[in-house]
């Protein structure tokens, strides 16, 4: 009766399989599985498709927050007192925990770790656009823990009701830790919109910039972007990115009213008759450009992440113990 | 551009020209699976995994990842292939066939009743 | 005397400050993310015990931690140079090196301040060593095993310590007034703090092969007087960035 618990990912019996080659049977145990609520587990069976989206997934979003700590890193040593500096380390701190929550995550799935860093700095996975965009003032940072910390938490608890157990384990531990961010960020853009007209200007601008790649973090729209039914039937994809670009909307632009702030959409607003937020098109042309690398800060990111490899490779190597062998881990 | 991180800025240009063959397999070292104690007479649970390189440096870089906001009393690190489970396809070992009544609490609760008739009987009597 | 305590508590308070914002430098850069996560916590520690120390002055009725931290002309802080050093090259083994010689200080320092006869540092220091006792088990675990491990690592660990090695002899620089300190039974003479932090260190630093010993007094002489206000080099681009945005407007609050 017992089984190996570990895996190692040359073990996994369906590897590479297409849909339509997996096991009838037990696709559809799976599928009623998941249907009734249950959570699956790394040692389940599991089509290859579902594998591989969710690896694809998770792996994005580990890069986003390893990537997510530089622009925010860039005001580490100049936050204005005690308070935000203490606030700041520990925020991206928590960014850095989360790519370790994440990658972990997307490991038992049957990826290393290595693959997926070899992956990232080679460009063929991606991480989330919005950090490749500079933060140029200490406002920048008050609008990201703030708005894209807001953003994420809506994307992360939608996801938080998905079908794999690490990976909805690691979200509720996520959106836990990011509910401080939002609180740091909201009490940050509160004390620049109530402070000098030098801050609030400062924060107006910052607001700006970023308004437009916040528009894009949720994903292209809905018309655009090709999800199937099966990841929904999976509870790998739970809600459209229009649906979770609406929510945000709903819950932020009054916020950011009430502050007196401008956004800079000429024809925001809420239709009364849809219940929709109307906007302008955010230049989805620019969303694409930046995915295929050609973002303000792309390079920057990556060769950042490359130094820092680099740089720590020979305190991996020395405490490298010849009889380790690699196995998935559980998270 | 020059980074707008002057942390990074100290990097330049070194940053730009590094050579960084793909990371091989274990350049991450191997994982170890960690349980917290959250307080004293309390089991251990199991909240993560982590790469270390040795149970030591596990236990330390533990501390921070599993226990920076949480209290607890004791952390545990084990090496992840240490652990064996019962296989997945078995879940229906734990699943009884039968009535197990007999060997729950629950399963007596008609004695009252039972004593309550007799004495209905015996003052019918 | 209030003169003689403000000497006391900013050098304290200075040297965790400092190197707090040096180990802050690290976060995202780090060798894995494990240790990226475990160092940006001693950095954190390491600010907010400065901040710490600043209130006890501010109970006093003197400035604010922010105002000490922010605010206040180079030459008036009092910080060792060894926390002022650079991330050179962003060189992992001379982070820990420092970590390891400052943080075994720390337990030296705090030890002794716990039976300071000024009350509100004394029972500081007993609330600080509970941190403090992850610095140590955290600087000790990593130079012992990576002073074990590769030539590599053992080459880099070296030359760290031997570029550290005068500076962190320093730390426990006669203070002025420290004879008013010590008659005052704040804390002993910092001489005898460094001798039981040799005792603390050298079996660890023997053991890895390195020697340890006085540095010449020539090495010494140029690098002495940070705890007098004199500034290194590097002290100055460090100030003007930490201060940068608070500078940047006075009178806001952040």
């Amino acid at each position: 009766m017992y089984g190996n618990l570990v895996l190692r990912p040359d073990e996994i019996p369906n590897w590479g399989k297409k849909i339509e080659e997996e096991d009838p049977e037990k696709l559809a145990e799976f599928e009623a599985r998941i249907a009734r609520g249950e959570k699956i587990e790394p040692w389940d069976w599991m089509p290859f498709e579902y594998r591989r989206q969710l690896i694809r997934m998770i792996e994005q979003h580990a890069h986003s927050e390893i990537i997510g700590a530089l622009p925010e890193g860039t005001w580490i040593t100049r936050a204005p007192n005690f308070r935000r500096k203490l606030a700041l380390m520990a925020k991206v701190q928590d960014e850095v925990g989360h790519a370790q929550l994440l990658y972990s995550a997307a490991e038992t799935l049957g990826k290393s770790r290595e693959a997926m860093i070899n992956d990232l700095l080679s460009g063929k996975s991606k991480y989330s656009n919005i950090f490749n965009y500079p933060a140029k003032t200490w406002a920048d940072t008050a609008i990201i823990a703030w708005l894209v910390d807001a953003g994420a938490i809506i994307n992360q608890t939608t996801n938080s009701k998905g079908s794999y157990g690490p990976y909805v384990r690691a979200l509720e531990r996520i959106c836990w830790e990011e509910s401080f961010h939002l609180k740091y960020g909201y009490d940050s853009v509160v004390y620049l919109a109530t402070g000098t007209p030098k801050q609030r200007a400062m924060l107006q601008d910052a607001l700006n910039r970023w308004w437009r790649p916040i528009m894009h973090f949720f994903g292209p729209p809905d018309t655009q972007s090709v999800h199937t039914e099966k990841l929904v039937r999976w509870k790998v994809k739970l809600a459209t990115n229009d649906e979770m670009r609406q929510q945000f909307l709903d819950m932020y632009v009054p916020k950011i009213w009430e502050l007196g702030l401008t956004i800079p959409d000429p024809i925001l607003h809420k239709d009364p008759e849809t219940g929709r937020w109307v906007y302008s098109d955010p230049n989805w042309e620019e969303f694409w450009q930046v995915i295929n690398g050609k973002g303000p800060c792309n390079a920057e990111r990556l060769a950042v992440r490359r130094f820092a490899e680099a740089n720590g490779r020979w305190v991996r190597e020395a405490l490298k113990s010849p009889q380790a062998r690699y196995v998935m881990p559980l998270a | 551009m020059a980074s707008l991180d002057p942390r990074i800025r100290r990097a330049e240009p070194a940053l730009w020209n590094v050579e960084l063959p793909p990371l091989l397999p274990l350049d991450q070292w191997q994982t170890y699976e960690v349980f917290v104690v959250r307080t004293r007479g309390s089991h251990a649970q199991h909240v993560g995994s982590l790469h270390a390189p040795d149970p030591e440096l596990a236990l330390v870089l533990a501390k921070e990842q599993y226990a920076r906001r949480s209290t607890c009393v004791a952390l545990w690190v084990v090496p992840t292939d240490a652990i064996h489970r019962t296989a997945s396809e078995e879940e229906d070992l734990f699943q009884p066939a039968t009535d197990k009544s007999y060997r729950e609490p629950q399963g007596y609760l008609t004695t009252r009743e039972r004593l309550e008739k007799y004495r209905h009987r015996l003052q019918s009597c | 005397m209030l003169e003689t305590l403000e000497i006391l508590l900013l050098s304290l308070a200075d040297d965790d400050l400092i190197l707090g914002h040096r180990h802050a430098e690290w976060i995202g850069l780090g060798p894995i993310l494990e240790e990226d996560i475990a160092f940006a916590s001693i950095g954190q520690d390491e600010i907010g015990h400065a901040q710490a120390y600043y209130q006890l002055l501010t109970d006093l009725g003197l400035p604010t931690p922010d105002e000490y931290a922010f605010k206040r002309p180079a030459e008036r802080f009092r910080c060792a140079h060894l926390v002022e050093l650079p991330n050179t090259d962003y060189d992992y083994a001379q982070a820990l090196m420092r970590h390891f010689l400052y943080d075994a200080a720390e337990q030296v320092r705090l030890q002794a301040l716990r039976q300071s006869r000024y009350e509100p540092l004394a029972g500081l220091a007993e609330r600080l060593l509970r941190e403090e006792k992850y610095h140590w088990l955290h600087a000790r675990t990593w130079v012992e095993k990576l002073g074990h491990s590769t030539e590599e690592a053992y080459l880099r660990l070296k030359s760290a310590y031997h570029l550290l090695w005068p500076y962190a002899w320093l730390l426990f620089e006669e203070l002025p007034q420290e004879a008013a300190m010590v008659e005052a039974g704040w804390l002993p003479p910092n001489a005898e703090l460094r001798s039981r932090w040799l005792e603390l260190i050298t079996p660890i630093l023997a053991g890895i092969g390195f020697e340890v010993g006085p540095p010449a007094s020539e090495v010494l002489l140029p690098l002495q007087g940070a705890r007098h206000g004199l500034r290194s080099p590097h002290f100055e681009a460090l100030l003007a960035e930490m201060t940068e945005v608070s500078a940047s407007e006075p009178e806001a609050e952040w």
